[in-house]
């Protein structure tokens, strides 16, 4: 048994994993690379080439070698809509393929059909982030080998450096050529950026565009080029529009979640980095949102534009670009059908791939660009280590995404969230995983107030004129977790086994946590 | 017996942080049934409160409480049950 830097018990060695010893969760920013990046297969073309065209999802798959054991990669731009890795799964499965490893940057509940792959063999590993019925599926101990969980960033960093390496991958083309130029940006299926895509196709063996959407070379924009591309697969239809893009995401109405926003956004306008060329990430929950809203009123008031938005953008940042109040938009993910007709008409709205957007071992993220990120967390403890990864019972339900690359990152990084949850406190003494160490987590926000963590002086200090007028009140961490047990009352432990479900790697590669298997 | 003997009572709703109990009766000794979203990690101080608030209205006889939850503090449970089994025992079945 190791113990990581956060304190967790975690075994040696994980069966179907490796060996954690060398490569345990040191700090933040502790594990840097060393040699060269790991590379896929060369390949050549000549103007005597045959057509990338090969048909459908199953003519793909055979034109692609794609055998038995083999690593295949996916992208979730087409998040709860997605058909891709449901159509490539049952295909191989129908072509007698078995024991693959399934490296989707998300799987969401749509791909439950994926279940009864998972139980016959068809799949065998899944490194990557599990939502929903899934994640319970690998909590009760439905896969062989641990699921690996890795950030946005920490992704790529593992594709890069060779700790993974993708055989075949299999990316979702809004739009494409015959020379496989893709672009997400336009088609019935559009989903604005695809920049999670990127890397997998620069490093997989074999590249297969499947799209809904074949236009006439060349297309226009292109987002990946061709020149990365084996394979194009012409299919009726890649995703369910309806799940593809939400409809315009809405800043909570919620009176308790809105004193949450406001408290966060006057920690904002209290901190050092509220002035002029301010750059922010919040997403699309909904308090995230409101917390936006009220920015946006304090940047009118004092006169403040922002540099650039960043990460999963919605209509709600476009709008303050065309507002003027932010300059530039970095977006690796369109959320709404607003930020997808920005990407595809606005060049101040740059699509970024995950690596440019998270990895910490490139030449510079734009994570490290950042001045202020608001995040959620399922439990948040007296350590300010954040858990975003299981819920209340134990049970693995969500990615990390990029929680663990921004929060790194950012100067000012902000877990806004009610206090409970239901009946279930979100601050604890202990969280049940750590996801992200509390080495990188400034403040905790709730419905009580502001928590600074104590290490960071300077912002207590930057909050103290706030907290004379009460816009800001300010309550400890120990006092904060009392009071939560006090409503609340105090939880009965999770029972688990000792077998590891899942690996939490730290976006540096290195093991910061596991989550282990729970018992009946 | 026969089902024209058995009587239900409700109180409470499926609301966030709130809860739905079900008292049915006559039953073979006192049955409680806890399920929802605080029942992974507070089992054991639901059925104490349930239990604590039975007593105290002197419930002596067999029934069934039934709590499906949406994370209702102990108070409210308390009070959702104590609603419950006096509807129930005072024939208001609404």
């Amino acid at each position: 048994m190791e113990r990581s830097a956060v304190n967790r018990e975690i075994p040696s060695h994980i069966e179907g994993y490796g060996d954690v010893a060398g490569r345990l969760y040191e700090g933040a920013f502790a594990r840097t690379p060393s040699g060269y990046r790991s590379g896929p297969r060369i390949r050549s073309s000549s103007p005597h080439d045959g057509s990338k065209l090969t048909g459908g999802v199953k003519e793909a798959i055979m034109a692609a070698g794609v055998k038995s054991g083999m690593t295949l990669s996916f992208h979730h731009h087409l998040r709860g809509g997605d058909h891709v890795v449901n159509g490539v799964i049952q295909a191989c499965a129908e072509l007698g393929i078995t024991d693959l490893t399934i490296f989707p940057t998300a799987l969401f509940d749509v791909h439950k059909d994926i279940i009864p792959y998972i139980k016959s063999g068809v799949v065998s590993r899944i490194m990557g982030s599990v939502n929903g019925a899934i994640g319970r599926l690998v909590s009760e101990g439905g896969l062989s080998s641990p699921v690996v969980l890795r950030s946005h960033g920490g992704r790529p960093r593992a594709v890069i450096s060779g700790d993974v390496h993708i055989d075949a991958a299999f990316i979702a083309a809004p739009a494409a050529d015959r020379a496989g130029n893709i672009s997400g940006q336009m088609g019935r299926s559009a989903c604005g950026s695809i920049g999670y895509a990127f890397t997998d196709a620069e490093y997989a063996d074999v590249v297969v565009a499947i799209t809904d959407n074949l236009q006439s070379y060349p297309i226009s924009p292109i987002s990946i080029p061709g020149v990365y591309v084996d394979l194009v697969a012409v299919t009726d239809s890649i995703g369910d529009p309806a799940g593809i893009v939400s409809g315009t995401t809405k800043v909570t109405r919620d009176p308790i979640r809105l004193l949450i926003a406001k408290y966060a956004s006057r920690l904002i306008e209290a901190s050092p980095y509220f002035m002029d060329g301010i750059s922010f990430q919040t997403g699309a929950g909904g308090i995230p949102l409101a917390v936006t809203a009220f920015l946006k009123e304090a940047m009118k008031r004092r006169d403040i534009r922002a540099s650039f938005g960043l990460g999963g953008i919605t209509g709600y940042f476009v709008d303050m670009m065309k507002e003027g109040l932010i300059q530039k938009l970095m977006d690796v993910q369109s959320f709404d059908l607003e930020a997808v007709r920005s990407i595809a008409s606005n060049p101040s709205h740059i699509e970024i791939s995950a690596d440019w957007y998270a990895n910490p071992w490139n030449c510079g993220a734009a994570v490290n660009m950042l001045d202020v990120v608001i995040l959620g967390a399922t439990e948040i403890d007296m350590d300010f280590n954040v858990n975003v990864c299981t819920e209340a019972d134990g049970a693995l339900l969500h990615g990390i995404g990029g929680h663990q690359d921004t929060a790194a990152g950012a100067k000012l990084t902000i877990i806004a969230q009610p206090l409970t949850r239901g009946r279930i406190p979100c601050v604890v003494d202990k969280v049940h995983t750590v996801t992200t160490p509390g080495e990188v987590v400034d403040a905790i926000v709730t419905e009580f107030g502001v928590t600074v963590n104590p290490r960071r002086t300077d912002l207590m200090d930057a909050c103290a004129d706030f907290a004379v007028s009460r816009r800001i009140p300010l309550i400890p961490i120990d006092e904060l977790a009392e009071r939560a047990k006090k409503m609340c009352g105090v939880m009965e432990p999770i029972r688990t086994s000792d077998r590891v479900a899942a690996v939490v790697e730290w976006r540096d590669g290195s093991v910061i946590d596991v989550i282990r298997q729970l018992e009946k | 017996m026969t089902m024209l003997d058995s009587r239900t009572a409700q109180a409470g709703t499926l609301e966030s942080m709130d809860c739905l109990v079900t008292v049915t009766g006559p039953a073979d000794g006192r049955v409680i049934e806890i399920s929802g979203s605080s029942a992974p990690r507070f089992k054991i101080s639901m059925e104490r409160r349930v239990n604590d608030v039975l007593d105290s209205l002197g419930c002596d006889s067999g029934v069934r409480v039934a709590v499906q939850d949406n994370g209702a503090l102990d108070i409210v449970l308390g009070a959702r049950v104590e609603a419950a089994f006096v509807r129930y025992r005072e024939g208001d079945v609404r």
